[in-house]
């Protein structure tokens, strides 16, 4: 099956691939783009509008007034987000007063807040807040600490307790996630194999698409401008299309790896150091089945895209002629995000191995939870009888489809082609 | 010996029969026509020589062989409908070609300057082919279908779309070639260019052929009852003559088809004695065209445009 005649289109295809311009840009532009993405996410996200803003603490108790001061000179609230808080002391009696006193300066946001700390806040840690907006947990969220501690110390002033004991009351419950997988050491689990995931689908999904439109386009192209016929007098429609989809893969799988280098250098050296909370759960073995899998993915799509290329004599027609096929492509998409909460169930199971699915699901799966080397072989085994049975389909279709013109076929007698003697 | 013979070749495309038990044999060294109509069912037999598309019924041989891949290395086809890859630069897409039938390295760069040279495209050869004008991506288009020296050369419709040099280069390929001993096979709807070009013939309507055989014999046979004639005057006093079929016009020959061979002396008396003047009287003479309108129907049901090839 694979002769000169192959090697020559492949020979062509990688000429004009891997030197155009469009290359060059994809290959550069994808990384920034995605990290692009996750920057513009945290940035946002980042985005409180919180700083500088200003609170007034009312204590009915002034001995613990400079305390306060202290923990809020402290606190981030004051020295990252600039924070002004000023704290004074009223009796119960005065609040209405000062209240109605400070009601325009709230109103008019010169002030974001008061706190009033009562006596009984002492024994039972219960302040009250007045503001425009008593909602905003952003800010109650960053004094809250401050607070505590003070009331905490307060609370055991006299008493005899170490400051060890003091300090563990004072703490929180705080949770760390651990990985449980079949490697000797159980690893804290962070962030960083989520952002792979998303990596992952993202990467596939994006890619597998343009090289599959683009592919098509190509197809579309060689049978409006009549080259197929002259192609066709030298080569057979199989071995075209066989070049076709194997010079497509090869690039496409170049730009992949280069794009993989920034996670391969990670997981292999130790030229970057990654917070804790971002480090990946993943080694060489993953990043050789994902590009194993993404070279099944595009022999996959790539033939199917090629094939609908061929029905048509359009642009338009082929991009409508197309939805079935971004189906199979959009659906395992999102089946990849609802994996986050829970990557082992059913349909996380199910989608990982079935036809089709398993391109995009299993990478995303794999970085989430330890999976068994006999899913990885059922992957395979479904991902080789899909390609095989994709090449006998498209070929046939490809064969028809690529010297027909004129009128729009109907899938009706796209399938009536499957059976033609050509 | 001949060099391809076609047998007994059948395709249909859902109930249409294009080629119906289409044979023919094309001589070695020879020019050979494939004539029809358009839509006749030219390129649908052309492409199952090619092996472009595979038959329903019947073979097409190579010297004794069935066609396959072999054959497609030793063809230069230009189709009907040409392309070539726009983006791609003019000596890539001669060198991809070229490579596609098998040959490739410093031998084939070098015949490809020669023509280039020849066809005085050198200096374009880095551009690409979309920044070319029409006619000369035309001439990289031959180029493409010769460079590898092949040994057959099919052309279908080679003349259609072509401005009038391009026109005399190709008929000057052609004739190169024929001199080199290749066979030279074209389709084409123009009998003019194929009564000048071919020495045998295949006649195809309806998918069926109504005629093969060396152009020469074939003429002979349909010419001695036939009169093509160049006149002045009234000839209607012809219509239903005894000695007389049929009178076709021809737009600037009229055709006279006798009922016996030997009556064009009868016939070249009764012009006299009506007063005809006679600008020309041919009796040996019958134009490819005249047979094909008696073997395919009546004038009404000819399609043909009158077009003259510039050959």
């Amino acid at each position: 099956m694979f002769n000169k005649r192959i090697l020559t289109i492949i020979k062509r295809e990688l000429q004009t691939k891997l030197l155009s311009r469009t290359f060059i840009i994809m290959t550069l532009l994808v990384p920034l783009f995605l990290f692009g993405i996750i920057g513009m996410q945290t940035f946002f996200v980042g985005i409180e509008g919180d700083a500088g803003t200003s609170l007034k603490v009312f204590t009915e108790d002034n001995s613990i007034n400079t305390m306060l001061e202290k923990a809020f000179n402290e606190s981030d609230a004051v020295k990252n987000d600039k924070y002004k808080i000023d704290v004074e002391t009223v009796s119960a009696a005065e609040l209405d007063k000062i209240l109605e006193f400070f009601k325009n300066d709230l109103l008019n946001n010169k002030i974001s807040g008061i706190i009033f700390i009562p006596n009984n806040a002492l024994t039972d840690k219960s302040v009250q807040y007045y503001s425009k907006y008593p909602n905003n947990y952003t800010i109650l969220y960053k004094i809250r600490n401050s607070i505590n501690t003070v009331l905490i110390d307060k609370y055991f002033e006299g008493k005899s307790f170490s400051e060890e004991e003091i300090s563990f009351a004072r703490k929180n419950v705080d949770y760390k996630g651990f990985r449980v997988s079949k490697e000797e050491a159980i690893e804290e689990e962070g962030f960083g194999n989520q952002v792979l995931a998303y990596l992952f689908t993202f990467l596939l999904y994006f890619s597998l698409l343009f090289t599959g439109t683009t592919a098509m386009r190509a197809a579309v192209e060689e049978k409006t401008s009549r080259i197929v016929e002259v192609l066709l007098s030298s080569i057979n429609a199989k071995e075209l299309m066989t070049g076709k989809i194997l010079g497509n893969t090869i690039t496409a799988l170049i730009q992949m790896f280069i794009w993989l280098i920034p996670v391969m250098l990670l997981i292999s050296t130790t030229w970057f150091v990654l917070p804790k909370e971002l480090s990946i759960g993943i080694n060489s073995f993953h990043i050789i089945y994902f590009l194993l899998n993404y070279c099944f993915g595009l022999l996959t799509f790539l033939g199917l895209f090629i094939m609908v290329g061929s029905i048509f004599d359009n642009e338009q027609d082929a991009q409508s002629g197309l939805f079935p096929i971004m189906l199979l492509i959009m659906v395992p998409f999102f089946m990849a995000f609802s994996l986050r909460n829970n990557p082992d169930n059913t349909l996380g199971l199910i989608s990982s191995m079935a036809p089709f699915s398993s391109i995009i699901v299993m990478p995303a799966r794999m970085t989430l939870t330890d999976i068994p080397l006999w899913q990885f072989g059922i992957a395979v085994a479904v991902n080789i009888s899909v390609v095989l049975l994709i090449f006998a389909l498209a070929g046939k279709i490809y064969r028809v489809g690529i010297l027909s013109t004129g009128k729009k076929p109907s899938w009706k007698e796209v399938i009536k082609w499957l059976k033609f003697n050509y | 010996m001949f060099a391809l013979e076609v047998k007994n070749l059948s395709k249909s495309f859902d109930k249409i029969k294009a080629v119906d038990d289409v044979s023919f044999n094309v001589p070695e060294g020879s020019v050979f026509g494939l004539i029809g109509r358009n839509g006749a069912g030219k390129t649908t037999t052309i492409r199952m020589m090619m092996n472009i598309y595979s038959p329903d019924s019947g073979e097409v041989t190579l010297r004794g062989v069935k066609v396959g891949q072999e054959f497609k290395d030793r063809v230069g086809y230009l189709p009907e409908e040409r392309g070539l890859y726009k983006k791609m630069k003019v000596i890539d897409t001669l060198l991809f070609f070229a490579e596609l039938k098998g040959i490739s390295g410093r031998a084939v760069a070098k015949k490809a300057k020669e023509y280039l040279n020849r066809f005085d495209l050198w200096d374009r050869r880095k551009s690409k082919i979309e920044d070319l004008s029409k006619g000369n991506q035309q001439k990289i288009q031959f180029i493409a279908t010769i460079l590898h020296d092949p040994e057959f050369i099919i052309l279908d419709e080679p003349f259609s779309g072509l401005d009038p040099i391009n026109t005399n280069l190709l008929k000057e390929i052609i004739l190169e070639k024929k001199k080199e001993g290749k066979v030279i096979i074209f389709s084409t709807h123009l009998m003019d260019f194929a009564e000048k070009m071919c020495d045998h013939i295949a006649m195809i309507d309806q998918g069926k052929i109504i005629l093969s055989g060396s152009m020469s014999e074939l003429k002979l046979k349909y010419a001695q009852k036939n009169v093509s004639l160049n006149y002045e005057g009234d000839i209607s006093f012809l219509n239903n003559h005894p000695i007389v079929n049929k009178v076709s016009d021809f737009g600037n020959t009229t055709g006279i088809e006798l009922k016996e061979s030997s009556q064009t002396k009868e016939l070249l008396k009764l012009l006299v004695e009506n007063n005809v003047n006679i600008k020309r009287f041919d009796a040996n003479e019958i134009s490819l065209h005249e047979i094909f309108v008696k073997l395919a129907g009546g004038e009404d049901k000819m399609e043909f445009k009158k077009e003259s090839a510039n050959v």
